[in-house]
């Protein structure tokens, strides 16, 4: 089974060269046989890749240790659903994953693309196929999951225990899962820029994959922060690590795509625009993996000892970022302009959200890329940390957040800035309120967290705003707003949606970081301790037995007002004999929205441990907030608009696309 | 075999996937101009649903109509300029060329990286087999299952113990004789081993605890030769050199011509003559020679040796600063060796390093107040 998959890794690169040569070659002659090769063989790769990763993982769950790389990642005391993630919790395994992913992507066009023009298809499919053809080379040629130990050692190393958790199961998924679909829009743009013309359709087939990308994107954002939040045991949210601003730049170059693609879809203008960005995000997340798999964030010098990896990603990288830049430059100027608009307008909200959100990607990028280059030139080591980002990105997010209840609600072409105004008067005066509130009420609140407080209901209610004054609330009788509600195009819900899951966001970050509280003590059993109204009781330390681990265990009572207990909180330290690491696991209580936070830390010689408590206010609203976006990705993936573009099919119901089935 | 089979099927699939495509009849395509009018047209109509919402001004409507129109207009200009070009030479090289590349690529790549005569190994199935086909290791992970499952069993124990001993996993060879005598009972073989894994697990040392299972082992059964051996060892390590000598060269006289411990003893003797007139100190590797030196000496000189540990942790740390585990272990050091102001220091120059709100910082001062001190004075 394992040489099975083995071979088909092999054959599945085979199969990639054929796709990136045979379909481009035929767009280029005009000769449709050679273009319909791209589809079965897309398909037939992803068939072989998800082959060769089922080997794999088989491998891990039945721990077969003649694999080297499940001996190095994996044990078998580990409970199975560890094992089975350990396939992608290691270099080799999760780069398996990504190409799987890369793969599964290009048969997804080649599935449901039948109403692209076939040579776009074609160009399309082959430069999905060249990303994957050297891909599959790199795992190949450097990091080949397969190699194989004989004769076979009959335990494990186990896996990184840090890595042992649920979270595993869905960050890294979801993440490539954002990463590579950007790869798609990569693909179009260098399809469009080869046959030198864009489809008027162009747009409307990228902004469904740009949805989808920034989709998982944000899940897998969203979740990898929360991972770190409680299993790392530091209770912070973000941290500015340079692996976190890796899939960070993507996210925000993808928002800025999202919104232009827009503006190409319904106005044709932008186009150039569009296709740069997509090829800049992609390119950010070619560079988040280089930055990530070649260890050249760890060091510098650790790149420069054991440099076949990074060398042949930083090669991949040059090949697509410079050769799609340089045939951006050859042939953009081939490319026609679109529609025309003012400065106030849809568009021109647009724009405005494009400059902020590139300008924001470019300082992250410079904060994360500006130490290694001073390590690479002068040896010196220094950190740009969260005071530089929160220096340069907190001003530029803060004027982005004002201006996006404005975009939705201004007119396409030609907007009325006042009129917009007079409408989200209600948000303003909501916004206001929760100034007012929070700064007269609550203790200690300073005037940034007041504010900070009204921006976020600013951009919850102005979303809500968005919704009623496209339903005609306040204008029409209730019946007929009822129905305009139910017909409003699925987009509209999905720009609410995701507006308003940013407005939570807003929230629960600023909540957390104005009206948290911490503690650092040192308890003994018995020992009681008060944060912020709530009422903790040591009980004592326990040891237990895990399967692959021991640990003691902390037991903390939440007692309620009458001093009974209303909820056990457990943290513990675990130690896994193996690897030789111990590991700390947070303790949690989730009240309302806010999260009491526990971690255990040393224990003295006295008996006493120290402990360290947090009280984060709306804490939750930050994922929160990254789910209600992805709702929002997901409710305009529906919208009816992104399914258009097929003569064929279109043309046998012309007639029956009666307006008000629209309404 | 199968296996091949398996890869002769998947290959056929995939020079199939290229091959039909190929091979089929050609279909006409949709012109891409056919594609942009359907856009185009929906456009439109968009356009009318959004003046009815409102999203736009009816004279801003207009103007976009007529964007729209022009472009229409344009793509019927643009329309049909190019007809399919008949399938030349180069096109038939190519697809030959696409439907080789499948085979000889994939085999020729794999026969390089492949290993297919090596079959699957999942760990159940190995620890399944027949026992006379596994390797020492199959077995000896047969019976850790076994004993993972029935901590009792003290003959197992026992079995294993030897079997450690002889694989060099010295602390789990102590592990499994002090439970096999607490399971299964004492016996002077079972002491001797215990003694020798003790020894054993710290590079040869015979110490106290050695000692004490080798004793045992001799009260059980005074003509134990391990016992003798190893204790004798340990004389010799201690200086007492005529004294081992002495116990080997009885051990000599009394040992049966064909047992297998006359090679150790006369080894042991000769090397013991040998030292004597070199130098006097027995041989040993580096760490042991450490280890034992550190155990030899006068309380003065312990701590001393223990200081020169800890400035030189300090050296390597004022070097390599970013080390939160070494800031750590050098904070603990200069609190169990009584000094509190150079702990303190090490303490505030850790938290300089990594920045006064840093992660580390706050586990630098968590750790500190564990052990009593706190940050400044």
């Amino acid at each position: 089974m394992v040489e099975t998959g083995h071979f088909a890794l092999v054959l599945a690169f085979a199969l990639s060269l054929v796709q990136t040569l045979v379909p481009m070659f035929g767009a280029h002659m005009n000769n449709q046989k050679m273009m319909a090769v791209g589809g079965p063989v897309a398909v037939t790769g992803f068939t072989l890749t998800a082959l060769s990763f089922a080997a794999l993982a088989i491998a891990y769950a039945t721990s077969d240790f003649s694999v080297a790389n499940v001996w190095d990642n994996s044990h078998s005391l580990q409970p199975l659903i560890y094992k089975i993630t350990g396939t992608w919790g290691n270099h080799e395994g999760s780069m398996l994953l990504w190409v799987l992913i890369l793969t599964f992507f290009g048969a997804l066009v080649a599935a449901f693309g039948r109403n692209l023009p076939a040579a776009l298809r074609a160009n399309v499919l082959a430069v999905q196929g060249a990303i994957g053809a050297t891909f599959f080379l790199f795992i190949l040629a450097t990091s080949n999951p397969f190699a194989r130990l004989n004769p076979a050692p009959i335990e494990g190393r186990d896996l990184n225990p840090i890595l042992q958790d649920l979270g595993l199961a869905i960050h890294p998924p979801l993440l490539y899962l954002g990463y590579v679909g950007f790869s798609i829009c990569f693909s179009f743009s260098v399809a469009a820029l080869i046959e030198g013309r864009i489809d008027a359709s162009w747009a409307r087939w990228v902004r469904p994959w740009t949805l989808v990308a920034w989709m998982f994107l944000t899940g897998g954002i969203a979740m990898g922060s929360y991972w770190a939040y409680y299993e790392l045991g530091w209770g912070g949210f973000w941290f500015w690590d340079p692996v976190e601003n890796a899939s960070f730049m993507p996210w925000l170059g993808g928002t800025a795509l999202l919104h232009s693609a827009i503006v190409m879809e319904k106005r044709s203008a932008l186009k150039i625009w569009t296709l740069l960005l997509a090829i800049l995000t992609f390119s950010l997340s070619l560079l988040g993996t280089f930055l990530v798999r070649s260890g050249v964030l760890t060091s510098v010098h650790a790149f420069a000892t054991d440099p076949t990896r990074g060398v042949f990603i930083l090669c991949i990288l040059t090949l697509f970022i410079g050769g799609s830049l340089a045939l951006f430059a050859l042939r953009a100027s081939r490319l026609t302009a679109g529609g025309l608009f003012h400065p106030i307008s849809r568009e021109g909200a647009l724009v405005l959200n494009n400059l902020f959100l590139t300008t924001a990607t470019a300082t992250v990028l410079i904060g994360t890329l500006y130490p290694l280059a001073v390590e690479a030139v002068s040896a010196d080591k220094i950190s740009v940390g969260a005071p530089f980002f929160n220096l340069t990105f907190g001003p530029l997010m803060v004027p982005l957040l004002v201006v996006v209840p404005f975009g939705p609600l201004l007119a396409w072409k030609r907007g009325d800035i006042f009129a917009v105004a007079q409408r989200l008067m209600a948000a303003f005066a909501a916004a206001l309120l929760a100034v007012l509130v929070t700064a007269l009420f609550i203790d200690g609140a300073s005037v940034f967290a007041a504010l900070g407080v009204g921006l976020a209901f600013w951009l919850i209610c102005g979303a809500l705003t968005d919704i009623a004054v496209k339903s005609g609330f306040g204008t029409v009788a209730p019946g007929v707003m009822l129905r305009r509600f139910a017909g409003l195009p699925r987009s509209v819900f999905g720009t609410a949606l995701a507006h308003l899951g940013l407005g939570l966001t807003t929230l629960g970050i600023v909540g957390t970081l104005c009206f948290g509280t911490e503690k650092i003590l040192s308890m003994h059993a018995g020992e009681t301790v008060q944060l912020s109204g709530h009422m903790l009781r040591f009980e004592g330390l326990y040891p237990a037995q895990g399967p692959n681990y021991s640990e003691d265990r902390g037991r903390f009572a939440l007692l309620g007002a009458d001093g009974s207990t209303t909820a056990v909180i457990t943290s513990a330290k675990r130690s896994y004999p193996v690897r030789q690491m111990t590991t700390t696991e947070s303790g949690i209580k989730t009240i309302g929205f806010s999260q009491l936070y526990l971690s255990l830390g040393d224990e003295g010689t006295d008996g006493s441990v120290v402990v360290r408590l947090w009280w984060k206010p709306l804490v939750t609203l930050i994922w929160g907030g990254g789910l209600v976006m992805m709702a929002g990705a997901a409710m305009s993936l529906m919208d009816r608009r992104l399914r258009v573009g097929a003569p064929s099919r279109r043309r046998k119901s012309a007639g029956a696309v009666p307006s008000a089935s629209l309404l | 075999m199968l296996f091949w089979v398996i890869a002769a099927i998947l290959t056929l699939g995939a020079s199939l996937a290229v091959l039909i495509p190929l091979a089929s009849g050609s279909k006409g395509g949709t012109a891409s101009s056919d594609h942009d009018l359907e856009v185009y047209r929906d456009q439109l109509s968009e356009l009318d649903l959004d003046v009815a919402r409102g999203l736009i001004q009816p004279a801003e409507a207009e103007e976009a109509r007529a964007e729209i129109a022009r472009r229409i207009l344009r793509l019927d200009n643009a329309a049909d300029k190019s007809a399919a070009r008949q399938p030349s030479m180069a096109t038939r090289l190519v697809a030959t060329a696409a439907v080789l590349a499948v085979p000889l690529v994939s085999w020729g790549l794999y026969s390089q990286l492949g290993s297919p005569d090596l079959p699957s190994q999942p760990l159940s199935e190995r620890l399944a087999k027949n026992p006379a086909d596994s390797s020492v290791e199959e077995l000896v992970a047969r019976a850790e299952a076994h004993l993972a499952a029935n901590p009792s069993d003290g003959r197992g124990w026992g079995v294993l113990a030897p079997v450690y001993l002889r694989t060099q996993r010295f602390s789990d060879a102590v592990t499994a004789y002090r439970n096999a005598i607490r399971l299964d009972g004492d016996s002077a073989a079972r002491q001797a081993g215990l003694g020798e894994a003790i020894a054993s697990a710290a590079g040869g040392i015979v110490s106290a605890d050695a000692q004490a299972a080798f004793e045992a082992a001799l009260k059980l059964d005074p003509a134990n030769p391990k016992a003798s051996f190893y204790l004798a060892m340990g004389m010799a390590q201690e200086g007492r050199t005529e004294q081992a000598t002495a116990v080997w060269q009885k051990m000599l006289a009394a040992l049966p011509q064909d047992s297998a411990w006359r090679g150790a003893v006369e080894q042991a003797l000769a090397e013991s003559a040998k030292q004597n007139v070199a130098s006097g100190v027995p041989a040993k590797g580096p760490d042991a020679a450490n280890v034992d030196a550190a155990s030899s000496m006068s309380p003065q000189d312990r701590e001393a040796m223990i200081n020169t540990m800890v400035a030189g942790l300090d050296e390597r740390l004022r070097q390599n600063p970013r080390d939160a585990e070494g800031w750590m272990q050098l904070i603990r050091s200069y609190v169990v060796l009584g000094k509190a102001d150079q702990a303190r220091d090490a303490l505030n120059r850790g938290i300089a390093v990594f920045g006064s709100d840093s992660e580390e910082a706050k586990k630098f001062t968590a750790f500190a107040i564990s052990l009593g001190l706190t940050a400044t004075e």
